[in-house]
């Protein structure tokens, strides 16, 4: 099953910083929850695995990530991952993340397009909460992504109220169905969905 | 015995009377004897591993974890069948298919290995710990791109094989190409035609989904040396010849039990893997093995229906008479042909695409595919592709009529083949042995008003205000069932002809067997309806029994309507072969010849003398105990039928649809059903049989699917997604029926359950479509569901 992302999220950080966190594997891995880079290959390939829980069943994937580009100028970096499951899944993914200037200083923007490819008994059974689960992911990832990029700016720190960043790293999917519900009935009442993710 | 004739016609219960069904006192009671009923002493539990890719290499199956698990005796894999000759099987359709996968999968849900335990809940934990480890391959779910040059190639083990079951193959994924007709002939009446219509349809993959699923419980006794194996199947005497040869096991002592099954629509026709895999293990562990899949299996494995890309062509004049008919077809088959058709027919009886009209010029090409799907591809009522057939030329004879602005009704009568035509040979090669479509016709359009209806339908279309879209659907098919004369039907090279032995008892009362198999069609009640009125004994004391391949004469099993056409007509024969020898015992009896005797209702009188008359209860005595010197004692008969022909009973569907503009929910206002089958056993089976195809078929049109993704994923293969009607969403049926017997059947019958599936589908598309015609809508792609219709909605631009 084949979905293909594209989202943008704002970052509490500028260019400059928010590019030292993307164009450092590990520390973008980081940012992932369930994720875990367990090796370096090479200069471009790097072995982890990510467990994804969702209600009873969790699969854990283990694959390897390959950069396969790193463009300082457009401050853009691609990157493939693939991997499998035992329990009979694979799953796999081509991202292009790129950095925009935002607004004011001190902000900017996270471009994020993918085209990820889901196989097996995850693509069988998990199939309708795909979209889902992805956006959900995606916005945690962004979420830890801006709190790594905003602490490294100086004085950043005092003027933020919270002192060091909370990093969400375990993905739960049950958390995510809930959150879900809680925006589709906020929604119903005209509420302003909660989260970057759409 | 002073009984009017009245009271001993109602006596016996014979044909025409809507008696009860003797089989429904154990269903409705709950004690029906169905195969996971079955429990043997030392009886183990066989679950099956399955491959999560739809195409992938097999690297290496670890058993070591499951072989581990307390209570689990074997897990066998395609290396364990290797020495047996047994990891692959010939399919009916004179391809092979994957008994365990062997270094490779094909499709989603394949089977990869099997575990043996005490019990299912053990067997299920072992599925889980079997460890396999796959390197994924592309998968091909398009049979359009799969016979693109440079096309991932399915079968490696078919590799270098160019010619087929069926004759030469064009790709490593074609399977055949199967032609009927004359092309030039059509093509000439194209080329040369007033008008011309062109139209693509999708008959798109859908399920049974019986209620119950399949399974068997085989029961290897090796001290006797015999194999019996109880199993959901529809043809149990072939089963027995297949399973004998692949075992090397004598036919004798072979047995295979079909004991009640809940359901077939010929999804328990193929021999699956897994009731080989419960027979080896069986074999091998010397115990018996029950099998039973669930209903995701069932879905996903099994074998599943339609899955034909047509495309039409009509040739007409100006006025509406069509002189051409050009059709091409690509048949996405699955991973191994599978097909349950007769040998000589890997499109079944597709070429009855000329339908109910008379088309002089007509040419219909199929070409198999493989792709990476579950094989199949005949079952779900469909006659044999005739679902298909009528499916396509029921909507291009709507296209044409959408093209010229004439009336479907008219259009239809204007080219339906005449009463006095009869027997009709086609352009594609079969001769129709009976129907009046004409009359058939006008007795709908009375019943229904349909000038009011069209006159509802414009008034409504002219009021911007009116809240939905009216539709008329009008369907005229003529289908052919009843396989067939062994010259041209066989299966794996058994003609398929039937057979019933009948044993009459000295007190009157009758044993009967058939070589068919009931899935709930009712033969133990109409079989002996038949029966009755032959012999004039009472349908209440004729047991019927099938499906004991140890004692049932052999036959070819019930699918494709085949058994009141095949069965029945041999019922009759057996019958008379009785009555023959009952009537010289009679003359005997009565000291008079045979020709001084008449046969009224349930006894033999002399002719002219109403005081002297001999019952055939008499007569059953009198067999067994004082019968005529130097005739043998008994009063028994076998009979083998081989058709002639196939029967082709007709029928006229109307329905009547209100489309919500806004929502695209479609409420069927109206369905009216007429249909003829011949001779008429029993008209509340009859009835019974009509509602239950028109629900199906409700369930195909309006909802069913079964979709996989690029990756050759299975979408839908659950009952939260396929779409079961309940009794809450299914529409009221109105039935009617006009009689046209068949002239070569010995009691005109020709058999009917399987027309309001075939009939019904292209009724409710052409009702859909109807709604949207006056938008130059002139077809739409099933299943229709609210979301599909919506989007034509915005499409067309309809307000709501």
């Amino acid at each position: 099953m084949q979905v293909k992302v594209e989202k943008q999220y704002p970052i509490a950080a500028g260019v400059e910083h928010a590019w030292r966190v993307l164009s450092d594997v590990p520390e973008l891995a980081a940012c992932m929850p369930g994720a875990d880079l367990t090796e370096k290959a090479d200069d471009q390939r790097y072995k982890g695995s990510i467990k994804v829980k969702v209600g009873p069943v969790t699969a854990a994937f283990g694959g390897e990530i390959e950069v396969l580009g790193l463009d300082l100028a457009g401050r853009t970096i691609r990157l493939q991952g693939r991997g499998t499951d035992k329990g009979g899944s694979s799953a796999s993914m081509d991202l292009t993340a790129m950095l925009k200037a935002g607004d004011k200083p001190g902000e900017c923007v996270l471009v994020g397009s993918a085209d990820v490819i889901v196989n097996g008994k995850f693509a069988q059974f998990g199939a309708r909460m795909m979209d889902s689960v992805t956006d959900m992911v995606l916005g945690q990832f962004a979420q830890n992504f801006s709190a790594k990029a905003a602490a490294l700016q100086p004085a950043a720190a005092a003027a933020e109220s919270t002192a060091a960043p909370q990093l969400n790293t375990q993905l739960n999917a049950l958390a995510i169905v809930w959150r879900l519900l809680k925006d589709f009935f906020a929604g119903l009442f005209g509420g302003r969905k909660g989260g970057s993710a759409g | 015995m002073n009984a009017s004739i009245t009271e001993r016609q109602a006596a016996l219960m014979g044909m025409g009377d809507s008696r009860l069904r003797k089989e429904d006192a154990r269903f409705i009671q709950g004690k029906g004897n169905y195969v996971d009923d079955i429990k043997m002493p030392g009886m183990l539990h066989m679950a099956i591993v399955r491959s999560p890719f739809a195409h992938a290499r097999i690297k290496g199956i670890n058993k070591e974890k499951a072989l581990a698990i307390p209570g689990v005796y074997a897990v066998l894999t395609a290396d364990d069948l290797k020495p047996l000759k047994l990891h692959w099987m010939p399919t009916l359709a004179g391809d092979v298919q994957a008994v365990l996968a062997d270094a490779k999968v094909h499709f989603q849900m394949q089977e990869v290995a099997v575990v043996v335990a005490d019990d299912r809940y053990i067997a299920a934990d072992a599925v889980e710990a079997v460890y396999v480890e796959y390197e994924e391959l592309p998968a091909v779910v398009d049979p359009f791109k799969a016979l693109l040059p440079g096309a991932p190639v399915l079968r490696e083990d078919l590799a270098g094989k160019t010619e087929g079951a069926h004759g030469k193959r064009y790709h490593p994924n074609h399977i055949f190409t199967w032609e009927a007709g004359d092309m030039a002939a059509a093509d000439a009446a194209l080329s040369g035609a007033e008008v011309k219509v062109e139209q693509k349809l999708f008959y798109p993959r859908v399920h049974p989904c019986p209620l119950e699923t399949c399974g068997c419980v085989a029961s290897f006794d090796p001290v006797r040396g015999e194999l019996t194996t109880y199993m959901t199947s529809q043809a149990p005497h072939v089963v027995r010849t297949v399973v004998s040869m692949l075992s090397g096991i004598p036919e004798s002592k072979v047995r295979i039990i079909s004991p009640d099954i809940g359901g077939g629509f010929g999804n328990k026709v193929p021999v699956y893997p897994g009731y080989v895999c419960a027979i080896v293990a069986s074999i091998v562990l010397g115990r018996p093995v029950k099998w039973v899949e669930d209903r995701i299996e069932n879905l996903s494995s099994t074998g599943f229906a339609r899955d034909y890309h047509m495309t039409g062509e009509l040739a007409a004049t100006r006025d509406g008479r069509i002189t051409g008919l050009k059709v091409n077809v690509i048949a996405d088959h699955g991973a191994f042909d599978s097909c349950a058709d007769p040998t000589k027919f890997p499109a079944g009886m597709f070429h009855i695409c000329t339908g109910s009209y008379d088309i002089p010029a007509a040419y219909c090409r199929v070409d198999g595919v493989y792709t990476n799907k579950a094989p199949g591809g005949v079952a779900y009522r469909c006659s044999f592709r005739v679902t298909e057939a009528v499916y396509l030329i029921e909507r291009m004879v709507d296209v044409l009529a959408q093209k010229l602005n004439i009336d479907k009704a008219e259009i239809r009568a204007k080219n339906f083949i005449r009463k006095e035509q009869f027997p009709y040979k086609s352009a594609l090669g079969f001769e129709y042995d009976s129907g009046d479509y004409h009359t058939a016709l006008k007795k709908v359009l009375d019943a229904v008003d349909y000038p009011g209806l069209r006159a509802e339908q414009a008034a409504k279309r002219a009021d911007a205000n009116c809240p939905t879209l009216m539709g008329i659907g009008l369907v005229s098919f003529t289908e052919v069932v009843g396989a067939g004369p062994s010259k041209i039907c066989d299966i794996l090279g058994v003609g398929m002809f039937d057979s019933c032995e009948i044993r009459v008892h000295p007190t009157g009362s009758a044993i009967a067997r058939m070589g068919t198999i009931s899935q709930g069609q009712g033969h133990q009640t109409t079989y002996a309806q038949i029966i009755a009125t032959e012999l004039g004994l009472p349908s209440e004391v004729i047991q019927v029994e099938e499906g004991d391949t140890s004692t049932a004469p052999y036959g070819l099993g019930t699918y494709g309507s085949r058994s009141t056409p095949v069965a029945g007509a041999a019922i009759a024969m057996a019958s008379r072969k009785i009555h023959a020898k009952a009537k010289k015992i009679a003359a005997h009896l009565l000291e008079v010849s045979e020709n001084d005797l008449d046969w009224e209702i349930d006894r033999f009188k002399v002719k002219g003398d109403d005081a002297k008359w001999k019952t055939m209860k008499d007569v059953a005595w009198a067999a067994y105990n004082q019968p005529p010197a130097g005739m043998e004692p008994g009063l028994e008969a076998v009979h083998y039928y081989d058709p002639p022909n196939f029967t082709f009973p007709f029928g006229i569907y109307l329905c009547v649809v209100d489309i919500s503009k806004s929502t695209g929910e479609t409420a069927i206002r109206r369905f009216y059903a007429l249909d003829d089958c011949g001779t008429r056993i029993n008209p509340m089976i009859i009835e019974g049989q009509i509602h239950g195809g028109l629900t199906e078929g409700f369930a195909v049109a309006m909802g069913q699917l079964l979709s996989f993704d690029e990756q050759g994923n299975i979408q839908g293969n659950t009952l939260m997604d396929y779409f079961l009607p309940t009794m809450v969403e299914t529409p009221r049926w109105e039935t009617d029926h006009t009689v046209t017997p068949s002239p070569h059947h010995p009691i005109g019958a020709k058999g009917v359950a399987e027309s309001p599936h075939v009939g019904s589908i292209p009724t409710f598309t052409s009702a859909v479509v109807d709604a949207f015609s006056h938008l130059g809508v002139t077809h739409m792609e099933m299943p229709h569901t609210s979301a599909r219709v919506w989007k034509q909605l915005q499409a067309s631009g309809v307000k709501s």
